[in-house]
């Protein structure tokens, strides 16, 4: 009980640099970021010398690059609420096989104009989005349960509409919107790459990207900081409906029709894609150019399979096994890098 | 060594580059009340959790119970073995359930086959235990039902029933935050028979007057290091733990001349928040305001709705001139920002920081929207604030992309003051700005505080630490029961500043602990602080010794 006991010692300051050198930094960052376009890259390697006729051929390249905007768009709609912290909006592939149902449904049964019908399908979605929202942010309902039911709901007002029938016979014409060669790949590729680069742009260079981000991160951070946090999440269950909305519309024109009862099968690619996205560019956050790469490396992944004679089964096998295979890797980079 | 009932040597837990405890070593006799207290922060929790097995930590210390070491880390079915019991925080009971089966929880015996609850064993048991203690309760009557005080002995029951009477440890993890003050006296003559049979008992708790009063000895923990072991609380007061808690030698600072002006930055009026009610205050430009009072007292409510975090049932603000509504339960701050009104909250890593982020977007994300466009947030002006405020606040490491969470505490708190302190806000309302964080930090913290105020920012310091509002603060209001129950001007002591807070009668003095009912409480105290410090512009200061 002296004085001399109140004497402290020096604290050890925090440990500034981690040992390695600074390239050996940049090699493990770029090998922790880039791992999975190595293991495309692979993986293409690999196919091309198992299928050497078919795999590596322009047909097979068209096939994966044209195939998945519907994809990328519904990824991206999710992205909106995961980057705001809303974890699992289950509902987008269902708001997207609505918009898609009620488009042709409109134009072709009800000789509404498509372009009317297009209009109206992407404010059906959006206003799908809008009571997410209100019910999630404005009510406090938890969003794994309004999601779900939204889904279910919608999927069966989807199938009531349809008669559960595939809706055809869209104008011609309207295809072109989707189908146009610009460059050997089909323009509605271009619009996914868009979207992305949009999306991405907005994430990291807009004062509303960071603020969606940091919402994200923790909202009662971002509220004591003047961030309006409820408006920002409502905000982003709106923008999902919208780009699901959207991606229905160029789904339609590319497939020419819908069938309601297919609507499920989106929901795993979509989940895939976005959580295999964590482990690319931003090792354990989910981001758009990461999402946008993730698509393309699983239909690569798919494809490859499925021409080496294996049946559907195995993009279910590819899908989950993948999803839980990158959201643990992710996991783990997260855990060293944070 | 053996002899005693706790025994714990070289204990060090480290967090990443965090190191939380530095080998700490504690003793605790059979029969024995020990206390454990330190700063939030200092570690106490940490060792709690390892001696119940929820951390795991640094190889090299040991526990030994009776003179047998117990494994590292402490598994739950060697500990109970042991005879160490805690009881949690707020007493760890389920509300809706009945007294025996909050007391039996974890131990139910089912039936063989059916695996159905033998009800009529277990409630015989904790009945059992329960008349062992002097208490008998209704076993059927739900716990949320019962009295404050019945309700700690449910759960001293829960704890102490597979010791023989005589044995064992029982660790009371500021078991007592609940209880009132008269609940808590019927609970330490429960806790002194436990005593008097020879079980030993920790207490953990941040009442001090408490400590004093009920342990033996005492332990204190300062920044995850032992200052005093075990030291007899006959021979200690109040104060003297406060010291050792807080105790530190090369903290040079001394109060200076205050720099208060006229004008009136902020005007809170009939402020009703949380228990507090009829509050007033007004800070001027440069004037450094404490609040402070007993955890619980309302004055952390009362700076919260001050800086619009929490919405107060009543009153009114303005900031130079701008009304601000504080009633209102708002989805962001963002009008209370625009008014220039900034708030260092308490929990930085909950409501502060996001650790995630970096050192740079957590530094400017108030002004990115104000200082970017729609389109751009634009890189050159953060990389400027970023860089003053790492210079300013001397930020380690000094990498404005370092994530938050891989800096130390300290270092995280100067990136929350900074983040305000850059926008140079009139108002800046700070709770708990020095805890837990070390010495240095807390030296970087007190100055950068100080040269807001001198550049005109009226502050508000809603704070526990004694040393921290005797250093800084020109006036501080001490809030008990929901009312400004003293107050303290001119030359302030932390002694005298804890004795207003727990309200014993020598203390109090300095206010004239009246009226908090009276509207302008701060316009003479202000204007009598000016003249008081402008004869007396660098006074001794040193308000703590160390």
């Amino acid at each position: 009980m002296t004085d001399t006991e109140l004497v402290q010692e020096g604290i050890a300051p925090p440990a500034a640099a981690r040992p390695g050198g600074v390239i050996g930094a940049l090699a493990k960052q770029i090998g922790s970021r880039y791992a999975v376009v190595a293991v495309w890259i692979a993986m293409i390697a690999a196919y091309s010398a198992a299928e050497p006729g078919t795999f590596f051929t322009t047909g097979t390249f068209q096939a994966i690059f044209d195939s998945q905007q519907t994809l990328v768009f519904l990824a991206m709609a999710l992205l909106c609420t995961i980057t705001v912290g809303e974890f699992v909006d289950l509902s987008v592939p269902s708001v997207y096989g609505f918009a898609a149902t009620v488009l042709p449904v409109l134009a072709v049964e009800h000789g509404w104009p498509v372009w009317a019908a297009s209009v109206a399908a992407v404010l059906g979605a959006t206003l799908v989005g809008a009571i997410n929202g209100f019910l999630v942010v404005k009510v406090g309902v938890n969003t794994i349960v309004v999601t779900l039911g939204m889904s279910t709901f919608m999927l069966g007002i989807s199938l009531w509409i349809s008669n559960m029938n595939t809706i055809s016979g869209l104008p011609a014409g309207f295809d072109k919107i989707a189908v146009t060669d610009v460059g050997g790949l089909q323009i509605s590729f271009y619009y996914g790459l868009l979207l992305a680069a949009a999306f991405a742009y907005v994430l990291w260079c807009t004062p509303l990207g960071r603020h969606m981000r940091f919402v994200g991160a923790n909202r009662e951070v971002s509220r004591l900081s003047g961030v309006r946090v409820d408006r920002i999440r409502f905000g982003a269950f709106v923008a999902a409906g919208a780009l699901a909305g959207l991606g229905a519309v160029v789904g339609d024109a590319y497939f020419g029709g819908f069938n309601a009862s297919s609507t499920s099968s989106l929901l795993l690619p979509v989940f895939a894609s976005v959580f295999l996205g964590t482990a690319v560019v931003e090792p354990g956050r989910f981001n758009p150019v990461g999402t946008f790469i993730g698509i393309y490396f699983l239909s690569t992944g798919i494809l490859g399979l499925q021409l080496l004679g294996l049946q559907e089964w195995i993009s279910n096998v590819f899908y989950g096994g993948v999803l839980v295979t990158a959201v643990t890797i992710s996991t783990l980079l997260r855990k060293r890098v944070v | 060594m053996s002899n005693r009932r706790l025994e714990v040597s070289g204990l060090s837990k480290t967090f990443g580059p965090a190191r939380v405890l530095r080998g700490v070593g504690l003793g605790v006799e059979r029969g024995e009340l020990h206390g454990l207290v330190g700063q939030n922060g200092c570690g106490k929790s940490t060792l709690v959790k390892i001696l119940t097995g929820v951390y795991r930590p640094d190889p090299g210390g040991s526990i030994t119970v009776d003179g047998r070491p117990l494994g590292l880390p402490v598994r739950p079915a060697a500990q109970r073995e042991a005879g160490v019991s805690v009881v949690h925080q707020n007493l760890g009971l389920v509300d809706d359930r009945t007294v025996w089966e909050n007391v039996r929880l974890g131990r139910y015996r089912a039936g063989r086959v059916t695996r159905r609850i033998d009800r009529a064993h277990e409630r015989a048991e904790a009945a059992r235990v329960l008349a062992r203690l002097g208490h008998p309760l209704d076993v059927d009557a739900p716990v949320g039902r019962l009295s404050a005080q019945d309700r700690a002995v449910a759960a001293i029951a829960r704890a102490v029933q597979d010791h023989q009477p005589g044995s064992g440890l029982v660790i009371f993890d500021e078991s007592t935050r609940a209880l009132g003050r008269e609940a808590r006296a019927r609970f330490y003559e429960l806790v002194k028979s436990l005593i008097a049979e020879g079980t030993s008992v920790l207490l953990i708790s941040h009442q001090l007057e408490e400590v004093v009063e009920v342990t033996d000895r005492v332990t204190v923990l300062r920044d995850g290091e032992v200052v005093a072991a075990g030291v007899r609380t006959a021979e200690v007061d109040e104060a003297e733990i406060t010291r050792l808690m807080l105790g530190r030698h090369l903290v040079t600072h001394g109060r200076v001349a205050g720099h208060v002006r006229d004008e009136l930055v902020a005007d809170v009026r009939g402020l009703a928040a949380g228990p507090v009610s009829g509050f007033d205050l007004a800070v001027r430009r440069g004037e450094i305001v404490g609040l402070t009072g007993l955890v619980g007292s309302g004055f952390a409510e009362a700076a919260e709705a001050i800086a619009g975090a929490r919405p107060a049932a009543s009153g009114t603000m303005r900031v130079l001139g701008r009304e601000l509504d504080l009633t209102r339960r708002r989805g962001s701050t963002q009008d209370f920002v625009a008014a220039g009104v900034a708030f260092v909250p308490e929990r930085r890593l909950e409501e502060g920081l996001a650790g995630e982020m970096s050192v740079a977007e957590n530094l400017t994300l108030p002004r990115v929207r104000g200082r970017g466009s729609a389109l751009r947030t634009g890189t050159a002006w953060q990389r400027e604030e970023s860089a003053a405020m790492i210079a300013k606040l001397d930020i380690r490491p000094p990498n404005p992309q370092a994530p938050i969470s891989t800096l130390s505490g300290g270092n995280q708190q100067k990136v929350l003051l900074g983040k305000w302190l850059a926008g140079s806000p009139d108002l800046l309302v700070l709770h708990e700005p020095t805890q837990a964080v070390d010495v240095g930090a807390r030296h970087d913290i007190i100055d950068a505080v100080r040269r807001a105020a001198q550049d005109g920012c009226g502050v508000l310091l809603a704070s526990i630490d004694p040393s921290d509002l005797a250093v800084l603060c020109d006036r501080v209001l001490v809030v008990r029961d929901g009312r400004v129950a003293a107050r303290l001007e001119g030359e302030l002591e932390p002694d005298a500043i804890s004795r207003a807070v727990f309200g014993d009668g020598d203390g109090g003095d300095g206010g004239d602990g009246d009226a908090p009912g009276a509207p302008d409480v701060s316009g003479a105290p202000g204007a009598n602080k000016t003249s008081d410090t402008s004869e007396a512009g660098e006074r001794s200061g040193e308000t703590v010794e160390r």
